[in-house]
């Protein structure tokens, strides 16, 4: 608790940081909307009920979308939920439009933009062809890149066009009406004959973008693993990339690994019981495949695989990238 | 001879008009034709079985010692005739040419009291030589192969003309005819009834088995009593009304197809005898009582008598007609104005939609509804200003109105936005009741969600909704159908709804409505299979719906719906609280019948941000008030910190003060006994 960066920080700074004020604010917002039935039952058991919530990552259901939006955890959260509450979707093996899914984000949060949903789908089919079918999970690790890194992936994108016009934004540039006639300047040399950027130049630029960003962006070792693959890359390949990393994945805590994506036996004991309650099933048939397969295929973190984010963090800042890459085999 | 009808028209006993004839004709330069050889009378006449090669006709009786003498001629080409003066004297006034194979008629000298003329069945191609028989009274042509009728201007006397079965094109040249009472053109190719207007005293007028297509031009027969028109393509029928003395008309075997066509025939009061059959008209189901209802002055149709009883169930059956007609004129007036109606909505709509560029010309004035069609449902609270709105309708006025409510039998359909607020009218116990299916088009369902607990209230046993056109897009939607009493079937039409191209809509709506156990969706019968896969998909998201959200969330959730159905409850009016309370009670049922999902509600959008709008004042004091504490909290903490830092220094200070007061003991004890002493 009395870690020495902790003291270290001014108070704003810290409070900032750890988006406590936003969190307060939120609380005591709560409790003025509620305060009739609050008041019923105390106000000391809401803001426990309302911290456990947010610790369980169940405070951001059915809320506003600029509550959800408000600090990383929150986004975090959101896309567990979405995770556990549509797994069975993708399950189920349903190729969706972005349409869809977004229809589905909205039944937790109904104000929810579209254009993210959109940026999100065209990653996945590489601005192609919008109206194509995605997977789940495609989809969900997609959306998890350009949900939770919005505003790294702008400047990104802004980056990238920069390089693309052959400008180095490295050096220091006043932003003038006339920036926007660079990008379309024709570009010679490289994106002509070839696709994209050349990567380490990309890779030098986000990491100076990492350093100066106050949002939040992937760990800087893992976009260097990322870009030290390729020679030159694409946009949009740069995000695929991204998406399908298992490592930023992982540092982001909020989803388990691609191949255990559909698994959560947790909530699958909580299906078959709800399913069992449907008048006159007989489900015998379909709950024994479910156990059966369950045992074999669960690695060892099956325990909790959520924990708290900071936690996470935590384990990010000793190890450099993920470490732990289990052998799963693709479903 | 003379065909049998015609006998009491001349007015003699004309049948066996027997000629007694020899004839023999020299005709060197005719072309001749016939296998009839012709010889000089040279011979002795006394032989008529010799010279006489055509003696057919029955009547034909040869008589002995007739014959006749033929001169040449002083044309080289028209025979002759000459006839004994015997022959003269015994049939002075009649002369019978039948089947004498004649292609033209001959000079006939010295007759000129004949006045009857019979050339039957010859090959007489014109009217010639006949001039002179100024007192001709009767003249037949029958079977001849006459082309034009011509010749006849002198014979001013002529009572009866024959002139059927020849070749006759066109009527005419019977200007001087004005005695005429007989016409007999049966049998030619006559396509027009003309110049027979100044035939004032004919009496009879066959026209049978000729080319007309349609009559009329009949002016000016004022004695005309029989019209024989049968076997032609008569279409129509007109200025019967004007021949007075009409009695007998034979319409058999035409093309007559509707009473319209024949109109006139009812305002033709001599009219007593008519035949139609033949026609197609006759082959109709109203034939029979239409004519008679339309011309009761028939005696015989068809010739058979028309008994009183045909006539009363005629007019029965004709009055049954009539209301018939002037009720399906109605509907189909009503029709009419629907589709009117239901077109103007759909463009109001598809304007709404912006799918077509708005063009500032929609005018609506009358915003009226047009009540049921149901003639069982009628409403006896509708005030009179409806009532003449419909009769409005039925004069064809064209109103056109925004929205469009219709009851039929068990379905209620709203057209238009404007519809809803008909939810608000009193509708009769036993119409609503009667209600089992509500279908909404061209309506926005975000507007249809605030009048659903109307719907509830007003048409409990409505079971099934309907709706089209009215952009249902997202899924979250359907969680406002979960506040009605129960739903057996649901159809949502692909037109105007994109929700419907979604892979799960189904499986959301049969998850999120589970509790009305649902029978069809989209016509489709929903199986067991369905709900295990509905359950499955969405299943997980009811329980964390439910059971992760934190308690005062749910209560929070809970609580706005039920406010939300409050104030609409609240807004319709004349609303007595006993059902105010009712309504309470059933909401809380209905959350009770399924609490995990309860709490996925739509909210319409302009309610949500009208909500979002609200927390923002509460949110800036929040703000205000959180800053407060956290800037108390900093400055205790800075205080603190502060603190901390000059805390060592101070401390010291503190003990060095002491101990440099307590150095001087002696001085020291005088100073604190000083202080004593001071505080008293």
């Amino acid at each position: 608790m009395l870690s020495p960066e902790r003291l270290a920080l001014p108070d704003y700074e810290y409070l900032a940081q750890r988006h406590v004020l936003t969190y307060m604010e939120d609380a005591v917002c709560q409790l003025l909307e509620n305060k009739e039935d609050i008041s019923q039952y105390g106000i000391a058991r809401f803001f426990t009920e309302y911290f456990n919530s947010v610790c369980q990552g169940t405070h951001i259901l059915f809320r506003e979308f600029s509550f959800i939006q408000a600090t990383p955890h929150n986004r975090a959260s959101f896309l567990r939920a979405f995770w556990r509450c549509f797994r069975t979707v993708g399950k189920n093996g349903d190729l969706l439009t972005m349409r869809e899914y977004h229809c589905l984000l909205q039944l937790l949060c109904p104000d929810f933009p579209l254009e993210l949903t959109q940026k999100a789908a065209r990653i996945v089919l590489m601005d192609d062809a919008m109206d194509c079918l995605m997977s789940f999970s495609d989809f969900l690790f997609a959306f998890q890149i350009q949900f939770y890194y919005s505003e790294f992936l702008e400047s990104v994108a802004a980056i990238y066009q920069d390089l693309l016009a052959g400008k180095n934004p490295n050096t220091v540039i006043v932003p003038t009406s006339s920036s926007g006639q660079h990008r379309q300047r024709p570009t010679v040399g490289e994106a002509s004959v070839l696709e994209g950027v050349e990567a380490s130049l990309f890779y030098q630029c986000l990491e100076n973008l990492c350093d100066r960003h106050k949002y939040s962006c992937p760990p800087p070792a893992l976009v260097k693993e990322v870009l030290s693959n390729v020679q030159r890359l694409t946009f949009y390949g740069f995000l695929v990339a991204l998406s399908k990393h298992h490592g930023i994945n992982q540092a982001l805590g909020a989803l388990p690994d691609k191949g255990d994506l559909m698994h959560d036996p947790a909530t699958d004991e909580e299906l078959e019981r709800l399913l069992a309650q449907i008048p006159g099933l007989v489900n015998s048939a379909t709950a024994n495949p479910e156990a059966s397969c369950l045992p074999s295929r669960t690695p060892p973190r099956v325990g909790s695989p959520w924990r708290p984010l900071h936690h996470a963090r935590k384990l990010d800042a000793e190890s450099d990238g993920s470490t732990e890459e289990t052998d799963e085999s693709e479903t | 001879m003379i065909p049998g009808k015609y006998r009491s028209v001349s007015g003699r006993a004309a049948n066996n008009v027997n000629c007694g004839l020899h004839l023999v004709i020299q005709t060197s330069s005719l072309p001749e034709k016939s296998k009839v050889e012709f010889k000089l009378n040279k011979e002795t006449p006394s032989f008529p079985g010799r010279l006489l090669q055509h003696d057919l006709e029955r009547n034909y009786s040869s008589r002995q010692g007739d014959h006749i003498h033929l001169a040449s001629s002083s044309m080289p080409s028209f025979p002759v005739l000459q006839r004994s003066s015997e022959e003269k004297i015994l049939y002075s006034d009649r002369l019978t040419l039948e089947r004498q194979k004649l292609t033209m008629c001959p000079i006939i000298d010295g007759e000129e009291h004949l006045r009857l003329l019979n050339f039957q069945h010859n090959f007489i191609t014109r009217i010639q030589n006949i001039s002179n028989l100024q007192r001709l009274i009767f003249l037949d042509l029958y079977d001849n192969q006459i082309e034009e009728i011509s010749g006849l201007s002198t014979l001013r006397s002529l009572r009866v003309l024959l002139l059927g079965k020849n070749r006759i094109k066109k009527i005419s040249n019977l200007e001087n005819l004005k005695s005429l009472d007989v016409l007999d053109l049966h049998g030619n190719q006559i396509t027009r009834i003309e110049n027979v207007s100044h035939l004032c005293d004919l009496r009879v007028l066959n026209l049978a088995r000729n080319l007309l297509s349609h009559v009329d031009n009949l002016n000016g027969l004022d004695s005309l009593t029989e019209l024989n028109l049968r076997h032609n393509q008569i279409t129509f029928v007109r200025d019967v009304d004007n021949l007075p003395c009409l009695q007998r008309l034979f319409l058999s075997f035409n093309n007559i197809s509707t009473f319209e066509s024949v109109c006139c025939l009812a305002d033709s009061s001599s009219l007593s005898d008519i035949t139609f059959d033949g026609n197609p008209i006759a082959q109709e189901s109203w034939y029979k009582h239409t004519i008679l209802q339309n011309m009761t002055q028939l005696r015989q149709l068809d010739m058979k008598r028309v008994t009183e009883e045909e006539r009363r169930m005629a007019s029965v059956v004709a009055k049954k007609e009539e209301e018939k007609r002037r009720e399906s004129h109605k509907q189909s007036l009503l029709k009419e104005k629907k589709r009117l109606t239901i077109n103007n909505v759909a463009r109001k709509w598809d304007l709404q939609q912006h799918r077509i560029p708005s063009i500032a010309t929609n005018q609506d004035r009358n915003v009226s509804d047009s009540p049921s069609q149901d003639p069982v449902s009628a409403f006896p609270e509708e005030t009179g200003s409806l009532d003449s709105g419909l009769t409005n309708a039925l004069q064809g006025l064209s109103v056109l109105d925004t929205h469009l409510v219709e009851v039929d039998g068990d379905t209620l359909s709203l057209y238009g936005s404007g519809a809803l607020e008909s939810l608000d009218r009193n509708w009769s116990v036993q119409t609503a009741g009667m209600v089992t299916t509500v279908s909404f088009t061209f309506i926005e369902f975000d507007e249809i969600v605030q009048v659903l607990p109307k719907l509830k209230i007003k048409f409990p046993n409505s079971l099934h909704l309907k709706f089209k056109e009215t952009n249902l897009v997202m899924l979250q939607q359907f969680n406002a159908l979960a506040q009605l009493r129960r739903v057996d079937q649901l159809t949502i039409d692909p037109q105007g709804n994109p929700v419907v191209n979604f892979t799960l809509w189904k499986y959301y709506v049969l998850f999120r409505l589970s509790h009305f156990s649902m029978q069809k969706i989209n016509g489709t019968e929903v199986t067991q299979n369905d709900m295990i896969m509905a359950e499955r998909l969405f299943g997980i998201l009811a329980h964390v719906a439910s059971s992760e959200l934190p308690q005062y969330r749910l209560i929070s959730i809970l609580g706005d719906a039920r406010k939300k159905q409050f104030r609409y409850l609240l807004e319709t009016k004349g609303k007595k609280p006993g059902l105010v309370s009712e309504e309470n009670n059933d909401s809380k049922k209905l959350a009770g019948e399924n609490t995990n999902r309860a709490t996925l509600n739509y909210t319409t959008r302009d309610f949500y941000n009208e909500r979002l709008e609200e927390i923002k004042e509460k949110k800036k004091f929040c703000k205000m008030y959180m800053e407060d504490l956290v800037k108390e909290a900093t400055e205790i903490n800075m205080k603190n910190e502060a603190l901390q830092k000059l805390w060592p220094q101070m401390f010291i200070e503190l003990v060095r003060d002491a101990v440099i007061e307590i150095r001087n003991k002696n001085s020291y004890m005088k100073l604190c006994l000083q202080q004593i002493t001071d505080q008293k």
